[in-house]
């Protein structure tokens, strides 16, 4: 992993169980939470789990009161940019208006990022490759940024299969092709069953759901 | 189309474009506003109305002609947002026009936080509009059923010329699961609506006229008597409720949406421990599922009555345990969920609630 890594895609493609299960298992040092868009299960409701790891949040809630409803960003989000010892995660908001908050770090493309665009198939506005590739290049306009890599994350949640995986696959490898981009994780919930010689698109990701109780 | 990942405003939304939509007048709100977000985008694209209005107020005053018109209708909001929207829904219920009112609950009351919470109990089923109505109320616990009764809520506003509200929390709102769309839904007889104010051409000479004033108390008392026949029609028909670990319960939760997701973790947590708890889950707030209390076996040791609220719906199982049982409560509010363990707690050391 690059040392920034910001997160993108479709709202609901899982960018925030990513974002919080990449900072964990790659131990970086800080989870920026830039979304202003959904008003449930963000990053900042980890706070405690990830100052437990040595993770710092980042949120752009003012004092991290998780539950105000304000477009707010806070001034550190900078920090893990300029302080070049330290790896952080973004975790952007959804679609193009959530990669609309990279544009105030224009001044920042020389640094060494990745821009990785988070896909689920199941999600019917991102379930063909045409459409994965027009989000591309929406969210590559608003954001001033290039799209560095894909990250397969389909799934249906409890009810998912490993053919569900695998039928991601099929459809970002179409975008692959035609962009040229990497499919650089595959992400597999940790309760589905899998076969030891399976292969998957770049580095296989074992999901951790955090935010889903037993209950839902 | 097979199973998709939907978020439940959304699927409120694709269901209701599914249920034959026609209009969305609404204002935004969190946490429902990806029902307006998703509806602009596609309602607008297959030729049918999205209007934003400039309140609440306004909106459902918009419902209020569209229905008259003969339209399917629908405006979706959050607590204080519908309790804004209550004037219009009183006369709506006077002037019996069909429409769907979509009610994501968060914590209260004043503005409230944006969390979930189900302490809008009694603004949906005892109304926070005038006068003896009623409107239908169902409150679904997964975006399957929400999909399902939402498809389903313009047939029956139609049948019964009636609003139905589809009452969920902003966490069965904001949360995601894995849904059908193609599940099919009861089919109704829908007779033609030539009482919509719709012109003159199919009744030369005669106007149809959407009102709810009534300035003649006898004829107004006439209204109200079958508005009541109405909704005793409504109290025969359309019960649902689903019976959870009915098998000689010692004790029984009654619990509906998101809180009876948590206490069906509760319930297997003390079929572990060997205490077997069945479960109430009433689907319908209106009518009330009253029948179910009586299944409950004559030894059962209590009914716990379980809300994200400080017990409205305890009233209603009040009523329908009618002094049979002890009655208990635990309930949440502000926005906080409770973990299933807390549940268990409160069966292991249930108390009669005592009301002074």
């Amino acid at each position: 992993m690059k040392r920034i890594t910001f997160l993108t895609g479709y709202y609901g493609s899982g960018k925030t169980e990513l974002a919080i299960n990449l900072a964990i298992q790659n131990q970086v040092d800080f989870v920026v939470d830039l979304d202003i868009i959904n008003p449930y299960f963000r990053s900042r409701e980890l706070e405690e789990l990830l100052n437990e790891k040595g993770i710092e949040i980042i949120s752009s809630d003012m004092d991290s009161k998780m539950h105000l409803d304000m477009p707010f960003i806070s001034k550190k989000i900078y920090q893990p940019i300029n302080n070049t010892t330290k790896r952080a995660v973004y975790d952007l908001g959804g679609n193009d208006q959530g990669a609309k908050l990279l544009r105030q770090f224009d001044d920042y493309h020389d640094e060494e990022y990745d821009l990785l665009l988070v896909v689920n198939i199941f999600r019917t506005e991102t379930d063909n490759a045409d459409k994965i590739i027009q989000l591309i290049n929406k969210i590559e306009g608003i954001s001033g940024f290039k799209v560095t890599g894909l990250i397969n994350n389909s799934n249906l949640l409890k009810d998912t299969t490993i053919d569900d995986v695998l039928q991601g696959e099929k459809v970002l490898q179409t975008v692959s092709k035609k962009l040229g981009l990497d499919i650089i994780f595959t992400s597999i919930w940790e309760d589905i069953v899998i076969d030891d010689n399976l292969n998957v698109s770049g580095e296989a990701l074992k999901l951790k759901l955090y935010f889903r109780k037993n209950w839902f | 189309m097979a199973k998709v990942l939907m978020k439940g405003n959304e699927a409120i939304a694709l269901a209701a474009i599914k249920g034959g939509v026609d209009a969305f007048y609404g204002y935004p709100i969190t946490p429902q506003n990806e029902v307006p977000e998703y509806l602009s985008k596609h309602l607008l694209a297959n030729g049918k109305v999205f209007l934003q209005a400039e309140s609440e107020v306004a909106a459902i005053n918009m419902v209020y002609g569209a229905a008259g018109a003969g339209k399917r209708v629908m405006t979706s909001s959050s607590s204080p947002g519908i309790a804004l929207k209550q004037e219009g829904i009183s006369y709506i219920a006077a002037a019996e026009l069909p429409c769907v009112i979509v009610s994501v609950m968060r914590g209260g009351p004043g503005l409230g936080g944006i969390q979930p919470s189900q302490a809008d109990y009694y603004q949906a089923t005892r109304g926070g509009g005038n006068g003896d109505y009623q409107l239908i109320v169902y409150a679904p616990e997964s975006i399957q059923e929400t999909i399902d009764i939402m498809k389903e809520s313009f047939d029956i506003a139609d049948y019964y010329r009636n609003p139905v509200m589809v009452l969920v929390d902003g966490l069965i709102g904001q949360m995601m699961e894995s849904v059908d769309f193609d599940k099919p839904v009861k089919e109704r007889f829908l007779p033609e609506k030539d009482w919509a104010t719709n012109g003159t051409m199919n009744h030369p000479g005669k106007r149809n006229i959407a009102n709810s004033l009534q300035i003649d108390p006898k004829a107004l008392e006439q209204h109200n008597i079958h508005l009541q026949e109405k909704y005793n029609t409504v109290k025969k028909n359309e019960v649902r409720y689903e019976l959870i670990n009915f098998d000689d319960p010692e004790y029984v939760i009654v619990a509906y949406g998101t809180m009876a997701r948590i206490c069906r973790s509760a319930i297997e947590l003390l079929e572990k421990e060997g205490i077997s708890v069945g479960m109430i889950r009433p689907i319908s707030l209106f009518p009330y599922p009253k029948e179910a209390f009586a299944k409950i076996p004559d030894k059962a040791k209590g009914i716990l009555t379980c809300e994200l609220s400080q017990g409205q719906m305890l009233d209603d199982v009040l009523i329908a345990n009618n002094g049979k049982h002890k009655v208990g409560f635990f309930g949440r509010s502000g926005g906080m969920l409770p973990d299933p363990e807390e549940i268990v707690e409160a069966i292991k050391n249930f108390n009669e609630r005592v009301v002074k």
